[in-house]
């Protein structure tokens, strides 16, 4: 199976790479990649010179281009495809039907990836954009379990690649307007969601209160560790209940799955975070390249705890959907 | 309470050592410091975007005093001001010396020290990420800052980066020892 | 300007689990009192409730078509088993229009006229365009977009019409996780429907006690209320062809009499805001998306 690793910046490239990593994805230092935050992602100097990199070493770039385009300005996201074909990138990923009619019309050489923010969950949207775009591989909403993935898999033709690792939405990606209903921004019209200006960390004689816009996502005790006032990861009172009602903050860890994604017949395994640093991602990348190999090899679950349990991800982790305890 | 360090802190003698007034000339050093870094390696403050001109608060919980640096390339400045009086900043951070100098090398990771507390940030989030995301990327080694090249500058980093983890494994180990941790 | 033909409004799908009384009830009224020119119905939440909506549309349609209204089937925004795709295709089928929420309805209906709807990502004129020539004779952007941005998709893509949502709840957010049967500690295999305990959804507010947001099944809304109230100026320099209601537990027909007083320059925007504010409504008033800024803003005092 192919490893699919993130980077935010050309060192973490570089990291990625030397770490094990089959394929790294990044995007432009713009709107037309979902992890628009301040300081990461690429220039197109950058992007050329990481390829060139990355294919010295063997691996593979994927340029995420993976925004919807902003009425008025569909111009740059076409450029943002035609400098990544030009940087020499090995795939885009893209998930706005705009920017996938410029690739299959325009780049018919260049092997397109459908974004998870399209959120395509069924033979009939897969088989849509596979006959329409000629898209070659689907990233697979982070909402199906392994059975409803081998199920999918078994009616389509097309190249599959689920996360195993790292930051979980729990909401439908690509259909979510919950950062933009507080903030004004989310990630389909910026490519960011609970934007870091939004955020306010207030000390008060409780603790500290994690605010987005204003509003109150999280609270802790002194000294208690703190997370990302993330929307979905909030603690929220409804019927009188108050709860992580969304989704705990957790973080996925799929590790013990990868024999199951295989057999479900995944074809690239992705982990989340390019907004996270070299050192995230050379450990983690480290860890799922041995237990990625140790599955191809035929080890035993015990081997594979082994190698995963060194992962220094701190937090909570969970397999997400993939276990169909959600249903 | 107050004078007792807290996890990976400096001693409190550290602080008595060096007054504001002590140490306020270094701000010119390491000011030199940095524009000489960018003369270096131009491209590297390009990632800041419109945070070049930020005026960021450095504030080792450590020490009596803090920094105040305005990361603007060619134009960089660095001064030493008293930790109560710091004047208008759009961010501050605040966490051990070690620490903080473990963020500039990337052998520490900012997200995990920010979420347990041992860092803490106020003002502008996204300019601490924009900077955060900068250093990331420029792989600073110490010799970065003093200009050294070929083996001087790998001797210097390895000097500095090992005495950095002796101080810092020294000061784990009283804390383990003063059950601290 | 050359006055432009009236217009339109149309009523949403209800978003909510209303028991089959409630929705007969509902759409009887709408049938025989509402100024509504367009009724979308079906099931676009939870496909795990059409089997209590079903047996309620024959009559409905025929009721509504009867008060001259145009009936329109909404398909679900999340399909996922054989049965609920299997919904999808039939209702692709049918001789009337159909508002697709998924692009799986795409491969059914391709080619055929279609309404695309609320849930499918419609950012700019070139997506527009692209499904226009799918099919799509009206479209209904996401509910982030502001009206500056439908208005310059509207302007460059005049073969389909533009409905914007006026009226209601927000819909924020879909999910594959249940969270009323969450909240109740409960599998959504085995939710026990307790959703239907909550006709407008279920308020969620921060700890602080902010109102926030409400929970509808897999369904995020916004807890305060849509009241989108222009001048009917804006909507014709901007190509808008129809404003959308989202049914709520409130007096539509109420609601929709005092949108068609706004459309026809009868009352004023602020007058009809106030006439909404006497109704009971579930949240405060907003209408920050379609202004440009965040969704919760509450509309600015004119």
């Amino acid at each position: 199976m192919e490893l699919v690793c993130p980077a935010g910046t050309p060192a973490a490239l570089r990291a990625a790479v030397s770490a094990g990593a089959d394929a790294i994805y990044c995007g432009f230092r713009d709107e037309t990649n979902a992890r628009n935050f301040p300081g990461l992602n690429f220039s197109a100097a950058e992007l050329a010179e990481g390829v060139r990199f990355a294919h010295a070493h063997g691996a593979r770039v994927l340029v995420a281009i993976n925004t919807f385009a902003q009425t008025g300005r569909v111009g740059q996201w076409r450029k943002a495809v035609d400098e990544a074909a030009g940087c020499g990138a090995d795939a885009v990923i893209a998930a706005d039907l705009a920017v996938l009619d410029h690739v299959a019309k325009n780049h018919t050489g260049l092997r397109l990836h459908l974004s998870v923010q399209a959120a395509a969950a069924t033979p009939e949207a897969i088989g849509f954009y596979v006959e329409t775009f000629g898209v070659r591989r689907v990233v697979l909403p982070r909402i199906l379990s392994v059975q409803e993935i081998a199920a999918l898999n078994r009616s389509i033709d097309v190249e599959t690649e689920a996360f195993v690792f790292g930051g979980l939405c729990v909401m439908v990606e690509g259909r979510c307007h919950l950062s933009s209903y507080a903030t004004g921004r989310s990630p389909n019209l910026s490519g960011v969601c609970s934007p870091p200006e939004m955020v306010s960390y207030d000390e008060d004689e409780e603790g500290t209160a994690a605010r987005l816009a204003g509003f109150t996502i999280d609270r802790y005790a002194p000294g208690q560790p703190t997370g990302y006032p993330t929307l979905c990861k909030g603690r929220f009172t409804a019927g009188e209940k108050t709860s992580y009602l969304f989704e705990d903050p957790v973080s996925l860890n799929a590790g013990n799955l990868i024999s199951s994604l295989k057999a479900a017949g995944v074809t690239a395994l992705k982990i989340e975070g390019r907004q996270r640093g070299k050192r995230y991602v050379t450990e983690v990348v480290r860890a799922f390249r041995k237990a990625v190999d140790a599955v191809e090899a035929g080890s035993d679950a015990g081997e594979i705890d082994r190698i995963l349990s060194g992962m220094s991800e701190g937090g909570r982790q969970t397999a997400g959907a993939y276990r169909k305890t959600w249903r | 309470m107050a004078d007792q360090p807290r996890e990976g802190e400096l001693p409190t003698f550290v602080r008595v050592l060096f007054p504001p007034v002590a140490i306020a000339p270094a701000g010119l050093l390491l000011t030199h410091c940095v524009r000489t870094l960018a003369r270096r390696q131009p491209n590297l403050f390009d990632r800041l975007g419109e945070w070049r001109s930020a005026r960021y608060l450095v504030a080792p919980s450590d020490l009596a005093f803090a920094f105040i640096v305005v990361p603007d390339g060619e134009k960089s400045i660095v001064h030493v001001v008293g930790k109560n009086s710091p004047g208008s900043v759009d961010v501050a951070i605040t966490g051990p010396l070690l620490t903080l100098l473990g963020l500039l090398d990337g052998t520490l990771d900012g997200d995990a020290l920010f979420f347990h507390r041992i860092i803490s940030i106020s003002g502008r989030t996204e300019a601490i990420l924009a900077l955060r995301n900068t250093i990331e990327d420029a792989e600073l080694r110490p010799a970065d800052f003093f200009g050294l090249h070929g083996i001087v500058a790998r001797l210097a980093d390895a000097g500095i980066l090992n005495g950095l983890s002796v101080v810092r494994w020294l000061i784990a180990g009283r804390a383990h020892a003063t059950g601290k941790l | 300007m050359i006055p432009a033909s009236p217009i339109e409004l149309a009523l949403g799908p209800v978003f909510f689990h209303w028991s089959a009384d409630r929705l007969t009830n509902f759409y009887r009224r709408i049938a025989d009192e509402a100024p509504i020119d367009r009724v979308y119905i079906g099931e676009v939440v939870c496909g795990k409730r059409m089997p209590f909506s079903d047996p309620v549309w024959p009559e409905t349609i025929e009721r509504l078509e009867r008060g001259g209204k145009q009936v329109v089937f909404s398909t679900l925004a999340t399909p996922s088993t054989a049965r609920e795709r299997k919904s999808v295709e039939e209702l692709c089928a049918d001789g009337r229009l159909v508002e697709i929420n998924d692009l799986t309805a795409l491969r059914f209906r391709s080619g055929q006229p279609f309404v695309a709807g609320p849930f499918l990502n419609i950012y700019n004129e070139a997506t527009a365009r692209f499904l226009v020539g799918s099919g799509a004779q009206t479209i209904c952007p996401p509910v982030e977009l502001s009206l500056a941005a439908i208005g310059t998709m509207a302007r460059t893509c005049f073969s389909a019409e533009f409905e914007v949502f006026a009226f209601g709840r927000l819909p924020l957010a879909l999910s594959g996780r249940c969270y009323h049967a969450r909240l109740h500690g409960l599998h959504k295999d085995s939710c026990q429907f307790t959703c239907e305990q909550d006709a407008d959804g279920l308020a969620v507010d921060t700890i602080d006690g902010q109102e926030f947001l409400a929970i509808n099944g897999v369904q995020t809304l916004s807890h305060q209320v849509q009241t989108f109230c222009p001048q009917p100026s804006e909507l014709v320099s901007n190509n808008i062809r129809r404003l959308r209601l989202s049914p709520q537990t409130v007096d539509m027909v109420a609601v929709a009499r005092a949108y068609r007083r706004l459309l026809d320059g009868q009352e004023p925007p602020e007058t009809v805001r106030f006439v909404l504010s006497s109704l009971g409504l579930p949240g405060m008033q907003i209408d920050g998306y379609l202004r440009g800024g965040p969704g919760c803003q509450a509309p600015s005092p004119i």
